[in-house]
């Protein structure tokens, strides 16, 4: 199967794996806890509105994001929503091949 | 033959059999379960008119010795006989020995008639009225005349005008409550408008807190307060209501830290000054004193110590030109029966009984044990239960889990109470809501049975330290907590190779500390102190202690007195990686300590402690201090506001923040309600371990600790956070054992969240203001409540702070708060919400001491009886 190109923001990605090594850098340059940065949120709120469960995912609406732990020592991206509801959300998920 | 020639031969010779007989019948007299025993003498032998003359004789000596035989003498003819004649002499002798509690006691018992004095001739009455006279105290304050004895007397007089003193007595002297009495003059009808009560637990925080308001009664001149907050402190200032602040060594340097320079405390009172010697917080001790001092150098100073031999050495940093007094005392106001208990060969339900005194022993009888008592644990129990039936028994467990276990075993020997008594009941009550439904404690004290340790909520054990001196308790399990700073005497103590925190056989000094408590003055004659198995080394690995008193040695002194080690510490410090350097808990306080003094005079050796130590160690350690303060840019000031906390670590840390490439929002910890909290402390506690300090080991509980912060600073009640666990457990699939859950979240909440993380914490965000002013981020600085006091009493919501400045225990005040909707009440919209609602906390499912405390607190009328 081709590689399918990958949008996120300004940003074009020729392979699906590309742009989830893009977004996991990201992760890797925040520490437990950090708020995400607003250049940095365009890309996950792109990467989010890519999502299979979308509609769900975003909810009431995006504020910004976090990162947080997530199951068995993981570490992963969380969006915070306008309600005070929060979900964290896996990068290789949100970036459909 | 002089008076001490005849004193001495009285003792060894001329009374020895009588003294013997006595003993014995006295002694047997304590004790429950003895086997009846044909080879006691009886009474009815003594020469009783010879006796107490050698008695008066004895009794002007100032030897401990001669002292206790004539209150052995005086007690035997009071208790012994059934002549009046002898009993009033008994009770003379008890006079001459400035005993009055004890003839008090006789009187109340019915052993002595009322009305002692009526019945002397015209000679012995003068005589002793005069007595009465001089040892007697007038309270200022309340124009009464109080009745002392030698030391109380000593310290009265010696603890008028500007000198420092250093009161050293044991136990069972009435120190602390003369302590008390001559503070409340000091603040009532003296000069001193701040005073500082120092204790070194939270626990004798509260303790003390709860005395001094019982004592003042309802003043409007005297405010009393736990808390490091400047209200109080500025109107005692400003010449409102004074103030007696009772706080630990870290809350004073907390309240230190939000005055800045302005801290000024008339009268410092140290209690337990002899931990000024104890590892890791001694010398923050040291250092609070010396801050005091710094801030206002006319403040007087007062020291309190159990039985210390050289109460003295606390003086030696008073300022230039002050005088200087020590107090001292080794005399006994209750006789103390020191008992070995050794198992009749072959006949393991039969403990042979032998008193211990100075290089003799004398058989006391056989003890008959209900069970056969396999295993250590049950030797202990049952040997407790059987001797101090009658009550006021203590038992020394080595460490909580065995404490629950004995108090288990004891338990399970004692008859059902029907009715359930309700004070106990109650406690039952708040164990069960406050802790957990199956906390271990509950069904014990509906037996009369308990056990008690250092981490338990303040509320809890001063519940269960107050049925105890009231009986209703009849036997308490405690740990080396008890050594720590707990004012608490009993009748009988029971012990079986004691040792102090995690496996160390206790030094004579420590054993004596906690042996001491045995013997009520006012309430006993005599305590009684058990020594299991005295021949097993490996119980006593030197034998059972011989009387002995505490040496005070500053925790700062004893490290320097290590040699080499401090130097190479700080030689090492100053590396990045630090994480190699070995014996930091051992090092890092008193190094913290060193370079802030050094920071401040340029060299140690113009400081105190350089008088106590030889010029070239001291010249060596001015040499690596040099090295490292180099380094640092961080101030003296900032470095001083967190004693135990190294200024090169501070300095690592200011140069982490200033590497950081992030956003310097994300070093600040995010509010507790936000979703980032718990993950953010895991980050900065991390970060704290990186660069300031290892302090939150090991790095895999982290994420524990960081989860206990949250919830601890969220307003959650322990029990709320013991059933978080379980849960939480439980939906993972791990098993996991009840007792060691509950004591396990409970050791989390006071070694974690109330002590490691306010510290360093506390220390973190001072150093990360620092650099937001000095890249003009002065936006994200909160000058609201500081994070080491947040931490230090689990609140972070306006109402839960303002329930404690009211007075309550933070157990009370979190039990309320579940009930108030608001978060932002004051201390009055609170009174106005219990005002309202004072008949209804009952249906609140509140428990019953939790609502006394309440009730105490806010002044509220008491119920209407139903």
């Amino acid at each position: 199967m081709p590689a399918k190109p990958i949008t996120l923001g300004s940003l074009h990605f020729e392979r699906r794996g590309d742009a989830i090594a893009f977004l996991k850098a990201i992760l890797a340059r925040y520490d437990l806890g950090d708020r995400v940065n607003a250049d940095d949120a365009v890309f996950l709120r792109a990467a989010l509105e890519n999502h299979p469960d979308s509609a769900n995912k975003i909810g009431c609406g995006i504020t910004d994001f976090s990162v947080r732990s997530a199951d068995y020592g993981t570490r992963c991206f969380w969006v915070n929503r306008s309600d005070g509801t929060t979900e964290k959300f896996s990068i290789t998920a949100s970036i459909r091949g | 033959m002089s008076l001490a020639g005849l004193q001495s031969w009285l003792l060894q010779e001329g009374v020895r059999c009588d003294l013997d007989t006595i003993t014995q019948l006295t002694v047997r007299n304590e004790l429950d379960n003895l086997a009846s025993d044909t080879s006691v003498q009886s009474s009815a032998s003594i020469d009783w008119p010879r006796l107490l003359l050698a008695g008066s004789i004895l009794a002007r000596s100032d030897k401990r010795v001669d002292q206790e035989a004539a209150l052995r003498v005086a007690t035997a003819a009071i208790s012994l006989t059934d002549d009046q004649a002898l009993k009033d002499a008994g009770a003379v002798l008890m006079g001459k020995l400035s005993n009055f509690r004890a003839i008090t006691l006789a009187t109340d018992r019915e052993l002595v008639e009322a009305d002692l004095n009526a019945r002397l001739g015209i000679a012995l009455r003068l005589e002793a009225q005069r007595r009465e006279m001089d040892r007697s105290i007038l309270v200022q304050s309340s124009g009464a005349w109080l009745q002392v004895n030698d030391f109380q007397q000593r310290f009265w007089t010696n603890a008028t005008g500007d000198n420092w003193l250093s009161a050293s007595a044991p136990t069972a002297s009435g120190k602390t409550f003369l302590v008390l009495q001559w503070l409340i003059d000091q603040v009532v009808a003296g000069e001193s408008r701040v005073v500082v009560y120092l204790a070194p637990t939270r626990a004798l925080v509260s303790e003390i807190e709860t005395n001094l308001k019982e004592l003042l009664g309802n003043t409007e001149l005297v405010e009393v307060s736990s808390l490091p907050l400047t209200d109080k402190y500025k109107a005692a200032r400003a010449g409102g209501a004074r103030v007696i602040l009772v706080f630990t060594q870290e809350r004073l340097h907390l309240l230190a830290n939000v005055l800045g320079d302005v801290l000024s405390v008339d009268l410092l009172i140290v209690d337990e000054a002899h931990k000024i010697g104890d590892n890791q917080r001694g010398v923050i001790l040291q250092d609070a004193i010396e801050r005091a001092t710094r801030a206002n150098p006319k403040l007087k100073a007062v020291f309190i110590s159990p039985a210390t031999q050289n109460p003295e050495e606390l003086l030696s940093d008073a300022p230039d030109g002050v005088q200087t007094i020590a107090v001292d005392s080794d005399s006994s106001t209750v006789l103390q029966n020191l008992i070995v208990a050794t198992q009749v060969p072959r006949k393991s339900k039969l403990w042979a009984l032998t008193l211990r005194q100075q290089g003799s022993e004398l058989p006391i009888g056989v003890l008959q044990l209900a069970s056969t008592p396999a295993g250590l644990k049950k030797r202990l129990a049952f040997i407790a239960a059987a001797v101090g039936e009658r009550g006021g028994t203590l038992v020394y467990a080595n460490g909580a889990g065995e404490a629950e276990e004995v108090a288990d075993l004891i338990s399970q020997l004692l008859p059902k109470l029907e009715p359930i008594d309700l004070e106990l009941s109650q406690l039952a009550e708040l164990a069960r809501k406050g802790v957990h439904q199956h906390f271990r404690l509950a069904p014990l004290v509906e037996l009369g049975v308990a056990f008690h340790y250092g981490n338990m909520p303040s509320l809890l054990r001063l519940e269960i330290e107050r049925l105890f001196r009231s009986g209703k308790i009849r036997f308490l399990v405690c740990t080396s907590t008890l050594i720590e700073g707990v004012n608490l005497s009993c009748r009988t103590i029971v012990v079986r190779g004691p040792r102090k925190g995690k496996g160390h056989p206790m030094e004579p000094h420590d054993f004596w500390n906690l042996a001491g408590r045995a013997g009520r003055w006012g309430d006993e004659f005599q305590g009684n102190i058990i020594c299991i198995d005295p021949e097993d080394k490996q119980a006593w690995p030197a034998g059972v202690p011989g009387r002995a008193r505490y040496p005070i040695k500053r925790e700062s002194d004893a490290v320097l007195d290590l040699g080499d080690g401090m130097a190479d510490y700080l030689s090492n410090r100053g590396l990045s990686d630090f994480s190699s350097i070995e014996d930091k808990d051992k090092f890092e306080q008193v190094g913290a300590y060193l370079l802030t003094t050094f920071m401040r005079l340029g060299s140690i050796s113009a400081a105190s402690l350089a008088k106590r130590h030889d010029a070239a160690s001291i010249a060596k350690l001015d040499q690596a201090l040099g090295v490292l303060a180099e380094q640092i840019e961080i101030s003296v000031d900032l470095a001083a506001r967190h004693p135990g906390v190294n200024a090169i670590g501070l300095q690592h840390l200011l140069e982490a923040f200033r590497a950081y490439p992030g956003d310097v929002e994300n070093l600040l910890p995010a509010e507790v309600a936000s979703n980032d909290s718990y993950d953010r402390f895991i980050t900065i506690m991390g970060r704290v371990n990186e660069h300031l300090f290892l302090a939150f080991t090991p790095g895999t509980r982290i994420k524990l600790y960081a989860l206990i912060v949250v919830k601890w600073l969220k307003g959650y009640s322990l029990a709320r956070i013991i059933r978080d666990s379980i849960d939480w457990h439980q939906e993972a699939g791990r098993s996991f054992n009840l007792p060691e859950l509950i004591r396990g979240t409970m050791e989390l909440v006071e070694q974690i969240a109330r002590f490691r993380a306010p510290k360093y914490l506390s220390a973190y965000m001072d150093v990360l203001y620092l650099h937001l002013r000095e890249i003009g981020r002065e936006d994200l600085i909160d000058d609201g409540l500081d994070i080491g006091t947040q931490l230090e009493f689990g609140v972070s919501s306006t109402t839960l702070l303002s329930l404690m400045e009211l007075g309550l225990s933070r157990m009370s005040a979190v039990a309320l708060y579940e009930k108030i909707a608001r978060d932002d009440l004051s201390r009055e919209g609170c009174i106005a919400w219990v005002y309202e609602r004072a008949g209804q906390l009952h249906a609140m499912d509140i428990p019953a001491i939790i609502i006394r405390e309440v009730r105490e607190r806010l002044a509220l009328p008491d119920e209407p009886a139903k």
